[in-house]
């Protein structure tokens, strides 16, 4: 059991998703006129993708894990605040996304700048005050920047027509 | 431009925000911008990036890019013992020297690689594009499988959507949205400064503390004298800068290797290698001429063949196709303004880097008093405002979003990111290539008989087994035959490539091949017999 690591899991999921992509080829267009299909490259890449998977499948099962970019936190709990603040910016960027439409970017982005910002750093009253400083500012000068400057419309959001 | 190498210098100088990340981050600013005023403006970051890093590594000891590791070596002891403006000024001048020798062999070369490009048939560019990736997977330490699913993961994501050539949708899996594919921005914004962020920001104590510790100051640079000590060091200067551009014209390596290599070879070739690592000018002189003269390198292989060699160059081929220019062999004679546009803002940039490293020094400071949570949060949703505006859709936040929460995965499991990213750039490209190849003709023998072709394949093949040459080298009897063999198996394809010049540099690798076969059997082997 100490040998089915993160490495194993990491190569069985990506077995299962060589086989959904590769099942999903199956269904792309065939043209009278293509001298190659349009099937045939996606297919050669997961034929591919497949092998190295499982080779990597059998390492893991061979061998230790290779050295990681960060250490490997122990425990459910210990993982889940290690990644906690990159969590938090999923979270809050994800929210950001699903009220772009409504807020617009320039209430939205400053929105998440001040969450993203008071869920990360200090939060005590000189940090609420400073975190939404910087949230004004920095978000209303880009916004600035890229509407008046580069003349790109960013959206504006239904709430404010 | 000038305001390219100052936000450059700074992004450079700023501990965890890599050189790519600040080519990558500017590239929504080029929009608005024509072709020539877009690449001169990512040339100054560029060109800033590379030579802002050496400001903390020298002030503080924490190098502020992977290419200016080397630098730290001597840059921070000279600094510790008093000398902070004469190591800055080495550094600056260093910089300057291997950059403008970068930018004369890029000038130089480029048009004669891409006279030998216009000699490669489709069949070779798939094959080129082969060599690519699998030796920026080969260069990923001892991550070489997990580096070669990142490339072929990246040549899927390249493959999702319209099929170029057909017009025929693939794995939309029913989303009308996917039909168009990834764009390569928000794919690349994603995959690469969106998860370096979060990773930045994962340490809650270091994210909120600030980059650099409060005694941090600017100090006055010393020109004059470094000046003189950088030039009274012309051979390092030299060496270390086509160093750079070698390094820079591999694809997959780039001034992150090249720093190193060139510190490692002038302390052997000093005459006093024991000095090195105490703060001598030849440690500083070294990685510095080197890193800047990279890009230089990196370039050619741009602009002469259309492939990037690594992320930096990955960006500027995506900045040339929003521009709707497609880099290829005949681009320098196709483009010539915006060719020698690249050229001259490259040379340019050097001059303008010199002028503003003072200037930067002091928002530097300024800078590094602000904690990593700040400056990632406020960097996050410039990210998001600047893939908007490439398409103004929001399908583009979607990718940025999705392939931000990938790139983390990955970079948390060890997958390195830059083979993804090549294969996200260059899948078109060997679709194209395979398509037009099988078009022309559908005998797949073509791709191992063509000359040129083949001799990707050979590199590619023996890039791929470098990794383990390097793990068993001196332990297994087999790495004693893998130079040999390998001058033997590429000296063939360089035999029919015909002319004059190369079935002679065929013989001499033959010749190289015999040699260190002889000179393998007149020393005792060193390898463990039993292993």
């Amino acid at each position: 059991m100490r040998r089915f690591h993160v490495d194993t899991l990491v190569a069985i999921f990506l077995l299962v998703f060589c086989g959904v992509f590769l099942a999903a080829t199956f269904s792309i267009r065939e043209t009278s006129y293509a001298s190659l299909g349009a099937e045939v490259w996606p297919r050669v890449i997961l034929v591919f993708l497949t092998v190295l998977s499982l080779a990597y499948f059998v390492q893991s099962l061979r061998r230790e894990p290779v050295e990681r970019q960060t250490p490997e936190p122990r425990g459910l709990k210990q993982w889940f605040l290690h990644h906690l603040n990159a969590f938090w910016c999923f979270l809050w960027f994800g929210l950001f996304l699903l009220t772009l439409p409504y807020l617009g970017m320039l209430v939205g982005g400053m929105l998440f700048v001040y969450v993203t910002l008071t869920s990360l750093g200090r939060r005590d009253l000189h940090g609420h005050a400073l975190h939404a400083a910087i949230a004004v500012i920095s978000v209303g000068a880009m916004w600035a920047i890229f509407t008046y400057g580069l003349k790109v419309f960013l959206p504006t959001g239904s709430l404010f027509y | 431009m000038t305001l390219g190498v100052t936000a450059g210098l700074i992004a450079g100088a700023i501990p965890g925000f890599t050189v790519a990340m600040a080519v990558v981050l500017t590239l929504p600013f080029t929009f608005g911008m024509t072709a020539t005023q877009g690449l001169s403006t990512m040339i100054g970051v560029l060109v800033g990036g590379l030579s802002g890093g050496l400001m903390a590594g020298m002030l503080t000891g924490i190098p502020g890019t992977p290419s200016s590791v080397a630098t730290t070596f001597d840059g921070f002891p000279m600094a510790r013992k008093g000398r902070p403006g004469l190591a800055l000024g080495i550094g600056v001048w260093s910089s300057f020297f291997g950059g403008i020798t970068g930018a004369v062999v890029l000038v130089t070369l480029a048009p004669q690689l891409a006279r030998v490009g216009l000699e490669f048939g489709p069949w070779d560019y798939f094959a080129l594009v082969m060599f690519a990736l699998t030796i920026t997977s080969s260069l990923s330490g001892k991550a070489l499988l997990k580096g070669i699913i990142a490339g072929t993961l990246g040549l899927l994501v390249a493959a999702i959507g319209e099929d170029e050539v057909n017009g025929v949708a693939r794995f939309t899996f029913g989303n009308d949205a996917i039909r168009q594919g990834f764009a390569f921005l928000p794919v690349l914004v994603g995959l690469f400064a969106f998860s370096q962020l979060l990773s930045d920001v994962q340490d809650r104590v270091k994210a909120g503390k600030p980059l650099m510790p409060k005694g941090t100051r600017a100090v006055r640079v010393e020109h004059r004298r470094a000046i003189a000590e950088v030039l009274s060091r012309w051979v390092v200067v030299l060496r270390s800068s086509f160093i750079g551009v070698f390094t820079g014209i591999l694809p997959g390596a780039g001034s992150s290797v090249s720093n190193i290599l060139a510190y490692d070879q002038a302390k052997k070739a000093s005459k006093n290698p024991d000095e090195f690592g105490t703060g001598i000018a030849d440690g500083i002189v070294a990685p510095e001429s080197s890193n800047n003269a990279t890009e230089g390198g990196a370039l050619i292989m741009v602009m002469a063949l259309g492939i990037p060699g690594d992320i930096i160059t990955a960006v500027m081929l995506g900045a040339l196709l929003i521009h709707d220019v497609v880099p290829s062999p005949s681009f320098i004679s196709e483009e010539p303004v915006l060719a020698y546009s690249i050229f001259i803002a490259f040379f340019f940039a050097h001059f303008i880097m010199v002028t503003m490293q003072a200037f930067c020094l002091r928002i530097f400071v300024l800078i590094t008093r602000i904690p990593m949570y700040i400056l990632a949060s406020v960097i996050l949703i410039y990210c998001a405002i600047g893939v908007f505006a490439l398409h103004n859709v929001g399908f583009d936040l979607w990718t940025l979003f999705l392939f931000g929460i990938l790139g983390y995965v990955l970079r948390n499991l060890g997958f390195p990111l830059a083979p993804m990213i090549l294969g996200v750039v260059l899948g078109d490209i060997a679709e194209l290539n395979l398509n037009r190849a099988w078009s022309i003709n559908n005998d797949l023998t073509l791709f191992i008989t063509r000359p040129w072709s083949a001799f990707f394949l050979t590199l590619a093949a023996f890039s791929t087994v470098f990794p383990l040459y390097q793990r068993d080298r001196g332990v297994k009897a087999w790495t004693q035959f893998y130079f040999p063999i390998f001058a033997f198996a590429i000296a063939v394809p360089v035999v029919f490539m015909g002319g004059v010049v190369r079935p002679v540099l065929a013989l001499c690798l033959v010749g190289l091949g015999v040699y260190l076969l002889w000179r393998r059997a007149q020393v005792a082997p060193r390898t463990d017999t039993k292993s």
